[in-house]
């Protein structure tokens, strides 16, 4: 077995110390911290996007609250606005009514005295009628001939039957 | 033992060129050869892939970076934040397992993970400095390591021994595993290897099928090695650090 051949281990040994502290002194000073630096290149350069990024989002959710904030407020005005109109409207109609309704009273009242005042016209005319009536029948039946005033009396005392 | 076509002739040590210093022989060797590729091979690519240091990697510099968080990983959740400082030295313990197993699958190429010599010496390393670390931190306190607690005295002059000897042990098995590992799965190619030659007519395409799977099942027990390598180095670092 040539491992065991004590010849050449003093030589393998010298070789392995020289390499091996080579190796080693040269991963140490050399390849490991240049490794490191760019691991720590792209860790600093995650977290600075991941900050960047955080504050972003939270200027983000800033302004989103802004908008929602001018929306409620741009609503509870347009509300305000719609209920005033509304309130002006309903009083102005309300005016308007009542003041219809006046005149359409004073209207009515007017009509009202007009067709009394006529009823009391056409009654005497009927009167009038009558009594000429009256004085024709008599004096065509009889050769009575009746004055008016007494006819007048006769029909005022009777105006309840016919009336 | 070494014949010609002995499958054990792979692990055998050819210098490239005889060096000598105050008498001892330290030829470089197809072994050093081997370390000096492995060890290029980490540095030039974990150079050359995070040359540019981009923030968006390229998939060369992400091969990087992903190893560099398997082992920060793999440390974290063993050791926790004391182990750190001891990152460089796994992640080269570990890339210089991984890749000098991974050289090693290159046919024709030496594995020198295979050889129990270097493997001893990276476990002598990490149980050394375990030790230093356990004694740095806890002083003469750190002999309380073999002390169980909550279990009943009488057996403590049992346990006591149990545990330093299994305390004693962790660089052989910490060696041997990876040594055999290697050893085995080499000899196992090599083996197989010499049926696809030996066997009469077509039906040396057996063993060929399996050697192409047996190099799959090497390929994830070099990578496998590496990293019980590292997490139980990261595991022994944890224990100079927490008491039982």
């Amino acid at each position: 077995m040539p491992q065991l051949n004590p010849e050449f281990f003093v030589s393998q040994l010298f070789w392995l110390a020289v390499f091996f502290t080579f190796l080693f002194v040269f991963l140490w000073r050399v390849s490991l911290p240049r490794i490191a630096t760019v691991l720590e290149k792209r860790q600093n350069k995650i977290d600075e996007n991941l900050s960047s990024a955080k504050e972003l989002q939270e200027q983000a959710m800033e302004i989103e609250k802004k908008i929602n904030d001018q929306i409620n407020k741009a609503k509870l005005e347009t509300d305000e606005k719609i209920k005033e109109t509304i309130n002006a409207l309903q009083e102005n109609v309300s005016s308007q009514l009542s003041s219809l309704d006046k005149d359409l009273e004073k209207k009515v009242s007017d009509a009202e005295k007009e067709i009394l005042k006529s009823k009391d016209d056409q009654m005497k005319n009927i009167n009038n009628e009558i009594v000429n009536i009256t004085k024709l029948t008599v004096g065509k039946i009889t050769d009575i001939e009746l004055s008016d005033n007494e006819l007048n009396k006769v029909i005022e005392t009777h105006k309840g039957n016919f009336n | 033992m070494a014949a010609k076509d002995s499958p054990l002739k792979q692990f055998e040590i050819d210098p490239i060129s005889n060096i000598e210093l105050g008498g001892y022989n330290i030829s470089f060797t197809n072994s050093s050869f081997a370390m000096l590729i492995t060890v290029l091979v980490i540095t030039l690519f974990l150079t050359f892939t995070v040359n540019t240091r981009s923030i968006i990697p390229s998939r060369m510099q992400l091969i990087s970076e992903l190893m560099y968080n398997f082992i920060a990983q793999l440390l974290s959740d063993t050791v926790g934040d004391n182990g750190k400082r001891y990152f460089p030295f796994v992640f080269s313990l570990f890339m210089f397992v991984l890749i000098g197993n991974m050289v090693g699958m290159i046919p024709y190429q030496f594995t020198f993970t295979s050889h129990i010599i270097v493997t001893f010496a990276l476990a002598a390393v990490v149980f050394i400095g375990v030790t230093i670390l356990g004694f740095i931190n806890h002083g003469i306190k750190f002999f309380t390591f073999f002390y169980i607690p909550g279990v009943p005295f009488y057996m403590h002059p049992l346990l006591i021994p149990i545990e330093v000897i299994s305390y004693l042990s962790r660089p052989i098995s910490l060696s041997v595993r990876l040594f055999a590992n290697m050893l085995a799965g080499h000899t196992l190619l090599k083996v197989f290897a010499g049926f696809v030659v030996s066997m009469p007519f077509f039906t040396g395409v057996f063993p060929l099928a399996f050697i192409v799977a047996l190099t799959g099942l090497e390929i994830l027990i070099a990578f496998l090695q590496a990293y019980v390598f590292a997490i139980l180095t990261c595991l022994y670092i944890n224990d100079a650090y927490h008491l039982h």
